[in-house]
């Protein structure tokens, strides 16, 4: 009984960790709100199509907002009605953010399309050339190709030269396509030169981080298990009863909101819930609100705190001479002045851990390691490391936070530094 | 079995170690070179027997929960996941612990270190030819399709490779082909393991390439592939090119005391002599460095000394002999603390310079070594000379260089230096800070030689000097430039004497000293010379 019980746990986990990763299946209730961004994206899509029109438009909206997803969605849906009518060619800025690349690339993807040979050694004209004839081609046929540019942010670095090539070649009556720009940058078309932008249709789809209430049903979507699911009957109501109590515990939604609260997206708390679920336990095959906890704890760090904790007790000392040395407005500093801070504070306090110059380059170094502090100035030549200025990289709040939490801190060194800043 | 694969398990599973077992794998690969096609993909895999999660963990004393935490997070077999972010210190067991997990589950994956695969290309490369299966030896009319260079390319490849592996393992498993499945490895699961991923911020275009590692996720859509990226920098020194994906973040802390002493007292041979010791010399290393590498190199030759007051190997030590070898070792603990140290850290000088000269590495070590061995290093007279006449040139303000070096013999130094009222006094400790915050100056050849003929002058008229090195010099100064050039020349090599960028200004080469006061006291003194008489002092 154990065992099938464990069986089913780990298949329900299974299950779980599928729908997390699967984008279609977390967004697929977009489909049915009339006037989400999936219809009004859909609607365009299709109407240029059965139009046999040319259309444009940008998806805007932060990272994790599920502006790909939604594209994906409707993509899918539309080759489902319309199938011989599209072609999708799909670009990225972060790999064919180059004008020549970007060009080669369209071609590559028509001619897999197309059944036709692709050849390497074209040149740019060629394929450019190459594009136009394929969009009268598919004009002709009432074939609509669709271009999804990922990063459109990214394609106008350069001189925009694809942009203005495939918008350019739109403009003639025959061909049919659609242009669509998916960024994060919500100024994405105040980026395009003029020639460009005159030829660009101003339609914006914009994406917002959805509301404490909606992450809710969302989460509820993903994590009740479906009646239907191949395990014996009563573990699945035993799982989702579980999970109504939390659901409607006044804990749980503080811990939904303090995830929300630092990153609303729908990603973070894809990120959250896969923790949640990865953190299961097998043996009982429930999930419970410690999982949740310990969850929220876990995705959001402190890795400057977490540096600071680390460091050795002479890393410590060397933070805290910095840290004075920039109380005393000293604006250009380095190990040796440092060096010298520290044995002056030595000398003063007589503490019983002085440290040679060696040790403490040893652990200078370990800090730069730990990009705690980092030189001010970048490469200038020949002059060895005690020399260069360098700066901290932790305010002194965090340094203060980081030493309190650290354990067996020297008193000393906390005296030291609430002497200089808390006076 | 398992009994014996522990014991081959060096002793600290670091990541040098960790890196040349996955080179000894390749290596074992590369020899048995066979044609079939299921052997091959034992490339992914460890080729020993997969370990148990008892032995698992008793591997990694310390990283229980860090070790439970990937496992649960990269789940049961078949399960997709979300990327993974393993971070923490140098010397932390991040490397090992990924890659023992792995040999834990028997699931391929690939194993790609941007350490050794220190260029885009390269690493595209090594990750495709351990994914299509065979070494670029193996079948060659594959290379040349794989020279790729662009990302672009290098994803369009990996999509292949993997969609290949993926069909063939669902294949295999559809087959249920027990003996096949167990060489492919368990699951249709397929991971991609990113290591020093922090190195990759150092190339050239690196913000573009990071972000597509981090994006791959997005840009491969492919449920069945994995990916965990290991970086010594924590997450908040990727933000600005991490997609939408953000992977999970995973922290190695440091080790604690408790741990570091429970690793080093793996595999003693006199476990009881060994903790008596660590007792007494953990805790003020402990308070210096946390990193285990550096601490079991320190602690070797301590050790040493340590056994050096028993007799006997095997006996076991009491109350009253711990006391006296602590009394012993007492006095060198504090010593070596600082001594162990000296040796600097390569990996740093990397980073600064950006460049991968081997040359240099070696002479700064070299450097390093030459400031307590005294001097054991092999100069002529002359270059000795031109040396410490290059230190000054660094040191003393060129302004100065008249009063200095007039025909007294900087005499005069000594006058001016005796009326020192208040204000000079700070004005002299504003210099020096300066001085401190400036580093060594930089000084164009003339003046170099000018100061070389000089002090060589200096030495000449000494009364007592030996006739023999007069006699040199009376060589030396009569000699061309070229000499000294070519002295110049190899004192550049031996970093010594750093060049710097030609001023644009002037239009030549200037120069700069970079080796510290101590040895260049100690140059003076092997050849008595007067050095600290010629150093301006503030």
């Amino acid at each position: 009984m154990v065992e099938k019980k464990a069986a089913a746990a780990a298949e329900a986990s299974v299950l779980l960790r599928r729908r997390l990763c699967d984008s279609a299946f977390i967004f697929a209730p977009l489909r049915s709100s009339p006037d989400g961004n999936y219809s009004k994206l859909k609607f365009l899509i299709s109407n240029s199509i059965t139009e046999a029109c040319n259309n444009s438009v940008l998806i805007l909206g932060p990272r994790g907002s599920g502006k790909n997803a939604v594209l994906e969605l409707v993509l899918e849906d539309l080759r489902g009605e319309y199938q011989d009518m599209i072609s999708v060619v799909r670009l990225n800025g972060l790999l064919h953010g180059d004008d020549n690349y970007g060009m080669k690339e369209i071609a590559r993807q028509l001619c897999l399309e197309h059944g036709l040979l692709f050849s390497k050694i074209a040149s740019s004209d060629d394929n450019s050339r190459f594009l136009i004839d394929m969009l009268r081609e598919c004009g002709l046929a009432h074939k609509t190709v669709i271009f999804v540019l990922d990063e459109f942010d990214l394609f106008t670095q350069g001189k925009q030269r694809l942009l203005y090539g495939l918008l350019d070649a739109m403009q003639s009556l025959v061909s049919q396509s659609v242009v669509i720009g998916v960024s994060c940058r919500l100024d994405a078309d105040q980026l395009l030169e003029k020639r460009v932008r005159s030829r660009f249709s101003h339609r914006k789809l914009l994406f917002v981080p959805p509301s404490v209430e909606d992450l809710q049903r969302l989460v509820e979507r993903i994590l009740y298990l479906p009646a239907d699911f191949s395990s014996p009957c009563d573990f699945v109501t035993e799982f989702n009863s579980k999970l109504g109590k939390i659901f409607v515990d006044k804990k749980f939604k503080d811990v939904l909101g303090s995830v929300s609260n630092v990153d609303g997206s729908i990603s973070n708390l894809l990120r959250f819930l896969f923790r949640v679920v990865s953190s299961l336990d097998l043996e009982s095959g429930l999930l419970s609100l410690d999982n949740f906890k310990t969850a929220s704890l876990s995705i959001h760090r402190h890795p400057k705190m977490e540096n600071i904790r680390n460091a050795s007790i002479l890393e410590l000392y060397l933070l805290v001479c910095m840290h004075r040395l920039e109380v005393k407005e000293q604006n250009s500093y380095n190990f040796n002045s440092i060096m010298k801070e520290y044995k002056a504070i030595h000398d003063a306090y007589k503490s019983s851990d002085c440290r040679g110059g060696n040790a403490c380059l040893r652990a200078f170094e370990h800090l730069l390691e730990r990009e705690l502090i980092s030189f001010t100035d970048t490469r200038r030549g020949g002059l060895s490391i005690e020399y260069r200025p360098v700066k901290l990289l932790v305010s002194p709040h965090e340094l203060h936070q980081g030493l309190k939490s650290y354990p067996s801190c020297p008193v000393i060194l906390q005296k030291l530094l609430n002497h200089e800043t808390y006076k | 079995m398992v009994k014996t694969s522990v014991s081959e398990l060096p002793k600290r599973t670091t990541r040098s170690c960790s890196l040349t077992e996955s080179a000894r794998k390749q290596h074992e690969v590369q020899e048995t070179v066979e044609p079939l096609f299921p052997s091959v993909f034992s490339n992914f895999l460890f080729r020993e027997e997969s370990i148990s999660l008892d032995v698992l963990l008793q591997h990694f004393p310390g990283r229980r929960s860090q070790v439970l935490e990937i496992l649960q997070l990269i789940g049961p077999l078949n399960s997709p996941m979300i990327p993974l972010f393993v971070y923490g210190g140098p010397s932390t067991g991040k490397s090992s612990v990924v890659t023992q997990v792995f040999r834990h589950l028997n699931r391929p994956f690939v194993y790609a270190s941007c350490c050794s695969c220190y260029s885009p290309s390269i690493l595209f490369q090594y990750v495709l030819n351990q994914l299509f299966l065979l070494t670029k030896n193996l079948r060659n009319d594959f290379s040349s399709s794989w020279s790729c260079e662009r990302a672009s390319d290098f994803i369009i490849l990996l999509k292949d490779a993997l969609t290949q592996f993926v069909s063939v393992v669902g294949e295999c498993s559809d087959k249920s082909d027990l003996k096949q499945s167990t060489a492919l490895g368990d699951g249709k699961m397929i991971y991609l393991v990113f290591d020093n991923v922090e190195m990759i911020r150092h190339w050239d275009g690196s913000s573009d390439l990071i972000s597509i590692l981090f994006k791959l996720q997005d840009l491969l859509r492919m449920v069945e592939v994995g990916l965990i990226y290991i970086s010594r920098a924590g997450p908040n020194c990727y933000y600005a090119n991490i997609g939408s994906t953000e992977p999970l973040p995973i922290f190695f802390p440091d080790y604690t005391e408790d741990d570091l002493y429970e690793i080093l007292m793996r595999n003693q041979v006199n476990p009881k002599l060994y903790s008596s010791f660590l007792r007494v010399v953990l805790k003020p290393f402990y308070r210096v460095t946390r990193r285990l590498d550096e601490l079991s190199i320190a602690f070797q030759p301590l050790f040493e000394k340590y056994r050096e007051q028993v007799s006997d190997p095997k006996l076991l030590p009491d109350e009253t002999m711990n006391r006296r070898l602590f009394d012993n070792i007492q006095p060198h603990i504090a010593p070596s603390i600082d001594e162990i140290m000296k040796v600097s850290s390569l990996q740093l000088q990397q980073d600064n310079t950006g460049k991968f000269s081997n040359e240099k590495r070696s002479a700064k070590k070299f450097h390093g070594n030459a400031a307590y061995d005294g001097l054991d290093f092999h100069m002529s007279l002359s270059t000795k000379y031109l040396f410490l006449s290059a230190f000054l040139a660094s040191r003393n303000p060129p302004t100065l260089d008249s009063a200095m070096f007039d025909s007294t013999g900087g005499s005069s130094n000594q006058k001016r230096k005796r009326k020192s009222s208040e204000a000079s006094r700070q004005e002299k400790d504003h210099n020096l800070q300066a001085m401190l915050l400036k580093g060594p100056g930089s000084f164009s050849l003339e003046r170099l030689l000018a100061i070389f003929q000089c002090i060589t002058y200096v030495a000449d008229c000494y009364p007592e000097r030996e006739t023999l090195d007069n006699q040199m010099y009376e060589d030396e100064r009569s000699g061309a430039t070229s000499d000294v050039l070519l002295q110049l020349s190899s004192l550049c090599e031996a970093n010594f004497i750093s060049k710097s960028a030609s001023c644009s200004l002037e239009g030549f080469t200037r120069y700069r000293c970079t080796v510290d006061e101590i040895i260049a006291l100690k140059v003076a003194r092997s050849i008595s010379f007067p050095l600290s008489k010629y150093l301006y002092r503030g």
